[in-house]
């Protein structure tokens, strides 16, 4: 096969995920296009690439998930490959098909690969080929069949989308006398939310736990797998807290894991970085989805296994052959930083970065694109950034972690890193009593609320702010900002003696 | 002053009464409570208190005052009662001694015409400097006070009158 060099890489993402998929290219010498919408002009992973283009306004529909534009920004700049990152465009066959038609090299799996994958119910074909389990389920058809087979495998039992993700259309029937009102609502909900009303019925599993397997393929057919990540913490079932090697799993299980993934990598003809994601129950497991993208989650692997996904998957795109991975070291944990009171349900924040200080030190890793001055707004995902520990042993990047997230402080977006901090030094964590419920079974009713020393504290901190004691100037001028209050002059503003623009 | 944490509700009654050099003692609903307060190069500050030492950084807004406490954030509300400080909404007409301490500098000059966020004076408390700043474009209508002043927790140093941008 004939090697298709990418020289300019254009990112179809923001945030933490744009800067890490710019420093990757870079890595290997690529030039980098950056897109943005009006809201993120200032935002830093536009000043990190080497060119940058306006795409629309704010709105995700009329900016990042503008394929139009997107492919336009590509031509303009000349850019021989697209990444995609997470989210965004990233799984849409259709955009995946555009790039291709456009000539340019698409940084991903092919479009029909991806779309296969990206339907439930194609994707569990795929996975019974390949001989992967699936949990018990029943595509809907016959209303009599799907009572037949609930009955059989006891309620409750799961209803979701077909086209569904991230646990977007999903339902528990708890018994025999709600199934019907629940499918037709699954149903109709389904077709809002993503034009497509299928759905299907899935045993219920109740105390499950969240292990998915890193893949990589590349253009030969080959498909090699980089060790498993273990997922299980999770809120509203979006990933907060996740690790890797997955602690507590048979040698024989993770083995078995590890090569249904590659077999059903090898079934799908899967090319570029993939996850296969399972439910574990005790030593059973059972494919839930393959993600067609790099996930979020992907530095925990890096670590363990030393490589630079993003730069496996340009070389994959440009037509070379997957790495040989090799034999991983020690364990490595990432916590999800995000805009959002873990106080209150989660709710999302927003605000100006007022003050940022981020943990150094051996094993600690910090992918984000927080900086001074930034204003964190409430049009994209809350995402703000990933601390990565390594240790030894999993204790070691436990307490690595606890102790680099006790470090970190962002002052004027609530953020959930007291409460991770929280939850990487408890006792369950601890012991790894892990599933998909650990927060509403050991953090529900989280406050920050602090009594004795700690609360005094606090509170003169507090009298020695509201008396104007933190009077720095980049505060004062982010405080004036949050306030409403008339902000400073802009420093072009102080720019004197130039001569008006002639072009 | 009164800080009300804005979710929880919980209000709380506190007030610097004294410091010497880094000591800082602050009634906390009528307790007393003696802490260390030791300024850090980046703008936040250490609290030392009961044998810890808590890392804080903080503002204050138009709204609230916000502090965090390593990873973790408060917010809380001033209910003001007192001096006046400009209606809420409303930018400040006076520049108020926030704490006792000593006029170190002074940037302007009666009928002056300041931004928002040009500095005004200097205060020095707690062997530490706080420059406090007009909040909206103005006019200096009085300076009452002068360089090496020793001025004591309310006291009215500059009055102001608010000038409207672009006027």
């Amino acid at each position: 096969m004939k090697r298709r060099e990418i020289k300019k890489l254009l990112v179809a993402n923001r945030g933490e995920i744009a800067m890490r998929v710019i420093r990757g290219a870079r890595l290997l010498g690529i030039k980098t296009v950056a897109v943005y919408s009006e809201a993120d002009a200032k935002s830093p992973h536009v000043a990190l690439a080497d060119e940058a283009v306006a795409i629309g306004p704010a709105e995700p529909a009329q900016s990042y998930l503008n394929a139009t534009a997107i492919l336009s920004a590509a031509q303009i700049t000349r850019a021989d490959a697209i990444h995609p990152g997470y989210g965004f465009l990233s799984e849409r066959p259709e955009f995946a098909r555009a790039v291709h038609q456009a000539g340019i090299n698409f940084i991903g799996p092919p479009a029909d690969v991806m779309a296969a994958l990206g339907d439930k119910i194609a994707a569990r074909k795929i996975a019974e080929r390949a001989k992967v389990p699936v949990v018990p389920g029943i595509e809907t058809g016959h209303p009599a069949e799907i009572h037949a087979f609930a009955s059989r495998v006891g309620y409750p039992v799961l209803i979701k989308a077909s086209a569904g993700g991230g646990g977007l259309g999903m339902r528990v029937v708890e018994s025999e006398s709600q199934l019907e009102s629940a499918l037709e609502a699954a149903s109709r909900q389904a077709k809002a939310a993503f034009g497509d009303g299928r759905v299907f019925v899935e045993k219920y599993l109740p105390h499950p736990r969240h292990v998915e397997v890193q893949i990589l393929g590349d253009l030969h057919g080959n498909v090699v797998a980089l060790g498993e990540r273990d997922c299980s913490i999770q809120r509203r079932h979006q990933k907060i807290v996740e690790e890797s090697p997955a602690p507590n799993l048979s040698e024989a299980t993770r083995a078995k894991m590890i090569d249904a993934a590659i077999n059903l990598g090898r079934a799908a003809g899967y090319c570029g970085a993939g996850t296969v994601e399972c439910l574990v129950d005790g030593d059973d497991f059972y494919f839930l989805e393959v993600n067609a993208r790099l996930q979020v989650e992907h530095p925990i692997t890096e670590i363990r296994f030393g490589c630079d996904l993003v730069v496996e998957q340009i070389r994959i795109a440009e037509g070379e052959k997957v790495m040989d991975p090799r034999t991983p070291i020690g364990c490595a944990i990432e916590c999800r930083i995000n805009a959002e009171d873990a106080a209150h349900n989660f709710r999302p924040s927003s605000g100006p970065v007022m003050h940022l200080s981020v943990p150094a030190g051996p094993g600690v890793r910090f992918d984000t694109y927080l900086v001074d001055g930034l204003e964190i707004g409430t049009s994209y995902d809350s995402l703000l950034g990933k601390m990565i520990t390594h240790g030894a042993t999993r204790e070691e990047a436990r307490l690595r972690m606890a102790s680099a997230l006790g470090e970190f402080s962002l002052l004027g977006v609530t953020s959930t890193a007291a409460f991770l901090h929280d939850v990487v030094a408890s006792e369950p964590f601890r012991r790894a009593d892990l599933s998909t419920h650990f927060i509403e079974e050991f953090f529900s009713g989280w406050r920050p609320a602090p009594d004795g020393d700690d609360l005094d504290a606090a509170l003169i901190a507090g009298a020695l702010a509201a008396s104007g004691f933190f009077g720095t100037r980049g505060v004062r001028a982010a405080a004036k900002a949050a306030s409403g209050a008339p902000q400073r002059r802009s420093p072009w503003d102080d720019l004197a003696g130039f001569q008006p623009w002639r072009a | 002053m009164k800080l009300k944490r804005t979710d929880g509700g919980d209000e709380f009654d506190v007030e610097i009464v004294a410091h010497e050099g880094e000591k800082i003692r602050v009634r906390i609903d009528g307790r007393d409570v003696d802490a260390g307060v030791h300024l850090s190069a980046d703008g936040g500050a250490v609290i030392a208190l009961g044998g810890r030492r808590f890392r804080v950084f903080g503002a204050k807004t138009r709204d609230s005052v916000l502090v965090t406490m390593g990873p973790a954030s408060f917010e809380f509300e001033q209910v003001e009662e007192g001096r006046a400080r400009g209606g809420r909404g409303l930018a400040a007409h006076e520049i108020v001694a926030p704490m006792p301490g000593k006029v170190l500098r002074i940037m302007v000059r009666d009928n002056d015409e300041v931004h928002a966020g040009d500095p005004i004076l200097v205060l020095e408390a707690m062997k530490m400097e706080t420059t406090l700043s007009a909040e909206s474009p103005a006019r200096i209508k009085r300076v009452l006070v002068s360089e090496g002043q020793m001025v004591d927790h309310g006291v009215v140093m500059v009055e102001l009158a608010p000038v409207t941008p672009d006027s």
